[in-house]
């Protein structure tokens, strides 16, 4: 392949998959999936009830990986009947949004039933009003997933399957949109009602906060939030995760020679080597910002 | 008839390579930094998710680099690196935007709450854990470990997708890919498993005292990846 095609291939993909994790995050944070649903779980446990989704269908990367498996499955018995690629990998998709719209009205019956004896109300309008913003959310990261691994196996000749493609891209925005938007979730909307800066007391587990700008918070609320910076750098990191891996090689292409190819995996290696510097710079900056949050015991015998 | 043992004798290297990636993968899952739902709360140092979770989506993505690889070459050390080289970038990537994530978006500086300095940085650690927590985000020696995991887990992923790959058959090679490949997620997901038994949920890297634990799970991980070597041998020998 041309170079200059190669990198126009892996720029869409780049697109496309920074849309997926963006919308990824976001759909987790409408439903509560995932780690911070632990919060939301316990909240009622703790004599606070609330009004805030709670879906978990199972851990995030299992959960799209199915999503994004039946899409590319549906799309890859389409693509093979000679139906047009682009209404296979929507028509995969919509069946793929619909499947993960059935799980989350029963996870949110199941989990919100169950927890009945604590005084959790099961908040009918909840399901009419969240669960297709949770369709939408979800069929647009299967579609972009879907797009990423159709060309991947189409133009960049990946000899993977497009279901096993789609699959292991599920699994990967998954982990990635568990990693790090969800953090942004769990740690700081959930608990808006302590002082900025520093991670949960243990002491506060399950005292989420449940009013919103107006009224009782809701998922929605929380998706609001959580779109301005933990969708984003969500998107941004999956975006790289695709971009970056498949960069490499379309730079220095291994098919014109082995030497080109170790050239390849040196440059992934310099990219490696450049995030952990990057890391150490913001972790620096952090704690010349930040400061301590308690004073060392030495300093503290000296100034007596 | 399928002639058993002949299959397995004429693939014994491939079997062993393959329980020799399985091994690896579970001394890989070791590494890396995870805090499960504690550190998606900022509670515990690491990346908020879980061990599985993590491993499988870095090695993974591997085993895609290592798939587009072995398209083009043969050569097996040439493959082995690709893979190990993409999952560490899905790793280094992830813990990048997680400490952007847990610095700007939660406001805490990373800290550990296992070691009092950075064996890395010999960076105080103690007085940067916030109250009521177990440390959170990711200090550079946690970082650095979770690109060690990743690599050894891609480079073990790798080895077990060539070494299926490269296993005597008859198949057509579009259908040889698609078996070897799921063969080597699912002993992927396998050996990843194993290890969080030992992990129980958080581990913030090889600096952790949990660490110390990983024969255990590497021992328990060979038997478990030998039967499934055996499996994926004759399964694909035998077609």
């Amino acid at each position: 392949m041309e170079p200059l095609t190669g990198m126009g291939v892996l720029a869409l993909m780049g697109a496309a998959a920074t849309i997926a994790g963006a919308s990824e995050d976001l759909e987790s944070d409408i439903g509560s999936q995932s780690n911070p649903n632990s919060q939301v779980q316990l909240a009622p446990q703790m004599m606070y009830p609330h009004r805030i989704y709670s879906k978990a269908i199972s851990g995030e990367p299992p959960s799209n990986a199915l999503m994004c498996a039946i899409g590319g499955t549906v799309a890859s018995v389409l693509i093979s009947i000679n139906t047009s690629a682009i209404l296979a990998l929507v028509i995969g998709s919509i069946i793929a949004a619909a499947i993960h719209g059935t799980y989350s009205v029963t996870a949110y019956f199941g989990r919100s039933a169950s927890q009945k004896r604590f005084k959790q109300p099961v908040y009918l309008d909840l399901i009419r009003s969240h669960t297709p913003v949770i369709i939408g959310y979800s069929f647009i990261t299967t579609f972009c997933i879907l797009v990423v691994s159709y060309l991947m196996v189409t133009v960049m000749a990946h000899p993977f399957s497009l279901p096993l493609l789609a699959f292991i891209w599920g699994i990967a925005v998954g982990a990635i949109g568990s990693s790090t938007g969800d953090v942004h979730y769990g740690a700081e909307r959930q608990f808006q009602n302590v002082e900025y800066g520093s991670g949960l007391n243990a002491a506060n587990s399950g005292n989420i906060v449940r009013k919103a700008e107006s009224g009782l918070r809701n998922g929605i609320d929380n998706s609001w939030f959580c779109a301005k910076f933990g969708g984003p750098v969500t998107g941004l990191a999956f975006g790289m995760t695709v971009f970056l891996s498949g960069w490499i090689t379309a730079l220095f292409d291994p098919s014109k020679g082995d030497s080109i190819g170790w050239v390849s995996v040196i440059a992934g290696v310099i990219i490696v080597l450049s995030l952990i510097l990057w890391n150490r710079s913001i972790e620096v900056a952090a704690r010349a910002a930040y400061g301590t949050y308690k004073e060392d015991e030495v300093d503290v015998e000296v100034a007596a | 008839m399928i002639d058993i043992a002949g299959i397995l004798m004429s693939n014994m290297s491939y079997l062993i390579l393959i329980t020799l990636g399985g091994a690896l993968i579970s001394w890989s899952v070791h590494f890396v930094p995870v805090g499960g739902a504690p550190a998606a709360m900022a509670q515990a140092t690491g990346i908020g998710t879980g061990t599985v979770q993590l491993a499988a989506g870095a090695g993974l993505t591997g085993l895609v680099t290592a798939g587009a690889m072995m398209q083009v070459t043969d050569n097996m050390a040439l493959i082995i690196a690709s893979g190990a080289v993409g999952a560490m970038i899905m790793i280094s990537v992830t813990m990048m935007v997680g400490a952007l994530v847990y610095t700007y978006g939660v406001g805490c500086p990373p800290a550990s709450a296992k070691v009092k300095y950075d064996p890395i940085t010999k960076d105080r650690q103690d007085l940067y854990v916030s109250q009521g927590t177990e440390g959170h985000g990711l200090p550079t020696v946690s970082f650095v470990s979770g690109v060690i995991g990743g690599a050894l887990g891609g480079f073990g992923g790798a080895v077990i997708y060539y070494s299926l790959m490269s296993i005597e058959n008859g198949l057509p090679l579009v259908d040889l890919v698609g078996i070897a490949s799921v063969f080597a997620v699912g002993i992927f997901f396998v050996n990843s498993v194993i290890p969080s038994y030992n992990i129980g949920g958080t581990i913030e890297g090889f600096h952790d005292p949990k660490f110390k634990r990983f024969p255990k799970a590497v021992i328990s991980s060979l038997i478990a990846t030998f039967v499934c070597a055996i499996l994926a041998v004759l399964s694909i020998g035998g077609l």
